[in-house]
């Protein structure tokens, strides 16, 4: 992509750093009198989350990241990669688990998430903030234990485990913050 | 602030405006905003308009008004400059400018500090009772301010790459990119203005304003000396007839006593294109019938300043940025 002049960077735009895409999440101008303006930008690392401060001045270029979000839908796990379908044309894409990270314990068959892609490539998920599994594996509470604040861990369907009440158990459904791990609570159906 | 008091706050102070220059011996023009030319400056760039421009100030209009016997004039303008969006920063907004047919930098401070004093009383209406107004002046010349907040001791004719090395420990510069000596020093000297303003000088000038007091900073460093004549302060060092005025904390206007040499004109402006060219900026032409009126020695004895109203009507008001008094959004 050809770069652009740095008067037309603004919130929201993204940009690409070192072979990185990034969006500017706060933007100021501030340009003393005759002097070169600044454009001071807090500047988020769309792959990894990572915020770091930028300023660039008058007369510098930006690079504009080649960044698309899609609605896809997982299919399935071969090990070494995850197959995602694209809802709209049901075209599937291959991201590798590297890539995928820890975000793979969040991936329910036929889950819908936004994958990003940087220059055509799958590089992240972005998950729901919360997801509903199911207890495939837990000891049992020990009887009369009843005390709210005692977790064990217990297994759900895609392998991660989880801390949660003592009074779970196995078969039943329970609710997950993807962005911490933790339990929320115990989901009836 | 809604749409009818912005036109109550804008009504009050550009009426204050007028009468207060007229009755300190000026007239009121206007002159057409889209020009030939325009005064090359590195970091202001003009909007263009199928090879002509929105003026980027009505500066060289008005100084061929004065060539051609206009006298002392000033001028609610139009103005345009690209890219320029922010807090305080509009890239279209009204340019007061005025030129006094007397080389006296003084009686154009003097009228610097009526006009923001009369603004100020026009809007006090809009204004909490206790926002600080400046009440009062200062004048501080930039290499002491510069020496002030820095401990960087200078003579104001460094060239560029003495310049960098000299600021290298207490407020470094990036590296230049300009190829000519006249272009490196320009480049030099305007990072560190940029410099000098964003981390130390700001935080000053809000403290002063908090304070009740106005700050011109005079005597500019002579590689800043854009349209402006140079001189020898005091002490001799190189400093330009320059001055800027700060009010409530923020730059509001720029003067000079104004350079008539076309020779010393044109090296200026062909440093400007050399610092343009260099870091990729557009060829803007060179402003050829202005240079030729300095160049006849036509340009009479004269001083002159800019002032952005826009900055000043929402500062007199106690805003915190330009839109709670922006009429067009």
């Amino acid at each position: 992509m050809a770069s652009m002049d740095v008067s037309e960077l603004k919130k929201n735009a993204k940009i690409d750093i070192d072979g990185m895409p990034y969006v500017v999440v706060e933007f100021q101008f501030v340009k003393p009198g005759k002097g070169q303006g600044l454009y001071k930008c807090r500047i988020k690392n769309m792959i990894t989350g990572a915020v770091i401060d930028r300023t660039w001045r008058s007369g510098e270029r930006f690079e504009p990241a080649n960044v698309e979000s899609k609605k896809m839908q997982y299919l399935f796990s071969s090990g070494d990669a995850f197959t995602f379908m694209d809802n709209a044309n049901y075209e599937q894409v291959e991201m590798p688990a590297s890539v995928v990270g820890d975000d793979k314990w969040y991936l329910l068959d036929n889950i819908e998430v936004d994958v990003l892609f940087y220059n055509e490539r799958p590089v992240g998920v972005s998950l729901p903030s919360h997801v509903v599994m199911e207890i495939v594996d837990s000891e049992p509470g020990v009887k009369g234990d009843t005390a709210t604040n005692v977790t064990k861990l217990a297994k759900v369907q895609t392998g991660l485990e989880v801390a949660v009440p003592i009074f779970i158990k196995i078969g039943e459904r329970i609710k997950i913050d993807t962005r911490s791990g933790e339990y929320i609570e115990r989901v009836n159906s | 602030m809604i749409v009818a008091d912005a036109v109550r706050v804008w009504d009050a102070a550009l009426s204050a405006i007028s009468s207060c220059l007229r009755d300190r011996g000026l007239r009121q023009i206007q002159t057409p905003p889209v020009v030939d030319e325009v005064a090359l400056e590195p970091w202001i760039e003009p909007l263009g308009l199928a090879g002509r421009f929105v003026q980027t100030s009505p500066e060289l209009t008005m100084k061929r008004l004065l060539a051609d016997g206009a006298g002392a004039t000033f001028q609610l303008a139009a103005v345009a400059r690209r890219g320029e969006h922010g807090q305080w920063h509009r890239e279209q907004f009204v340019l007061l400018e005025w030129y006094r047919d007397a080389p006296t930098l003084a009686a154009v401070r003097a009228d610097a500090e009526a006009v923001i004093a009369a603004v100020a009383e026009a809007l006090a209406p809009w204004r909490r009772a206790d926002a600080p107004v400046p009440t009062r002046w200062r004048s501080i010349a930039w290499l002491d301010a510069l020496a002030q907040h820095t401990q960087l001791v200078l003579r104001g004719d460094e060239d560029g790459d003495a310049l960098v090395h000299a600021c290298r420990s207490r407020l470094p510069l990036p590296p230049l990119r300009a190829a000519t000596p006249q272009a490196r020093t320009l480049e030099a000297w305007t990072a560190l203005f940029t410099a000098l303003c964003d981390q130390a000088l700001d935080a000053w000038l809000a403290a002063r304003a908090a304070d009740g007091e106005g700050v011109h900073v005079i005597e500019f460093p002579a590689p800043l000396a854009a349209l402006s004549e140079h001189e020898r302060d005091g002490s001799g060092r190189a400093v330009a007839a320059r001055f800027e005025s700060h009010g409530f904390g923020r730059e509001l206007c720029n003067g000079y006593r104004e350079l008539r040499d076309g020779v010393e004109q044109r090296r200026r402006f062909e440093a400007v294109a050399q610092l343009r060219d260099a870091v990729g900026l557009p060829v803007l032409p060179m402003p050829e019938r202005f240079l030729a009126l300095l160049e006849q020695a036509r340009l009479p004895p004269c001083a002159g300043a800019a002032m952005g109203v826009d900055r000043l009507v929402a500062l007199a008001c106690g805003a915190d940025s330009l839109d709670a008094i922006a009429l067009v959004r």
